[in-house]
């Protein structure tokens, strides 16, 4: 798994790629723990180049968008497909996210 | 010449670091599933491979974390490539867990945890814990899904044992 951190004035935009798992998401919490410590307005999570994710995976996702939005922030997650895009229609979590 | 599918079977540690391995031998083995020409039978899809691969690597998680829970040992991975399906039997020899027990999560609450069982329950077929030593989980999704039962994910297990809970 790789994940980059990119701030655009208000919106940071959070890519991640490769493999999500439990052996790779604990890498990710820092990142996740600064974007809500920072307070930041607006978060893009940008899934195009994520090729697997596990539960693991979708409760980082998830608790970045909890976090956040207890705050009054926007999370929004692009480019879901494949694998990734089955396991989070089958969790419902496109009621949250629009994908 | 009829064709009888393959069995592959694969032994590594039961820890994280095995994990990606293993889903890849997985998501090889779905390939060989079905007939090898495809207009005698149903077919695969990418979505069919995804939904395999996603709840065997939830099964390997329960496996690492929970069965082993750092101590030291191995998990075997029976992969039976059929023509009409493929069953995966993971074996470990850690602690056991009761499978009937675990609930399903309340997707409303997004929860954050305790998906795993749910994600395999939704998307294979069949799945059948027996607990003991050693553990043993046997998974099954068809081709045809006329051969699925519909039923809920948590009709679909069939056995179980006594241990901890789990995801």
């Amino acid at each position: 798994m790789n994940f980059n951190r990119e701030d655009d004035g208000d919106v940071t935009v959070l890519r991640i790629s490769g493999s999500l798992d439990a052996l790779s998401t604990p890498e990710l919490r820092p990142t996740i723990d600064a974007l809500v410590a920072e307070k930041r307005p607006a978060i893009t999570v940008d899934l195009t180049d994520l090729r697997l994710i596990d539960s693991s995976g979708v409760g980082a996702i998830v608790s970045l968008y909890k976090r956040m939005k207890a705050l009054g922030a926007k999370v929004e997650v692009v480019g879901l497909k494949d694998q990734p895009l089955a396991i989070f229609r089958l969790l419902r979590l496109d009621r949250i996210f629009a994908v | 010449m009829r064709y009888h599918g393959a069995v592959i079977h694969l032994r590594v540690p039961g820890t994280l670091r095995y994990r990606d391995l293993a889903v890849r031998v997985v998501g090889s083995a779905c390939k060989l599933v079905g007939t090898p020409d495809e207009t005698t039978g149903p077919i695969r899809n990418t979505q069919w491979d995804n939904e395999v691969v996603s709840a065997f690597g939830e099964a390997f998680n329960n496996a690492a974390i929970h069965s082993y829970d750092g101590k030291p040992g191995d998990v075997d991975i029976e992969v039976d490539a059929g023509v009409s399906a493929i069953t995966i039997r993971l074996i470990d020899y850690g602690k056991s867990f009761a499978i009937e027990e675990v609930p399903l999560p309340d997707l409303d609450a997004l929860p954050e945890s305790g998906l795993g069982l749910y994600i395999i329950r939704s998307f294979m077929d069949e799945v059948k814990y027996v607990a003991g030593s050693p553990n043993v989980l046997s998974m099954t999704k068809y081709l045809d899904p006329a051969r699925r039962q519909v039923r809920q994910p948590s009709d679909r297990l069939q056995d179980s044992g006594g241990g901890d809970s789990r995801q």
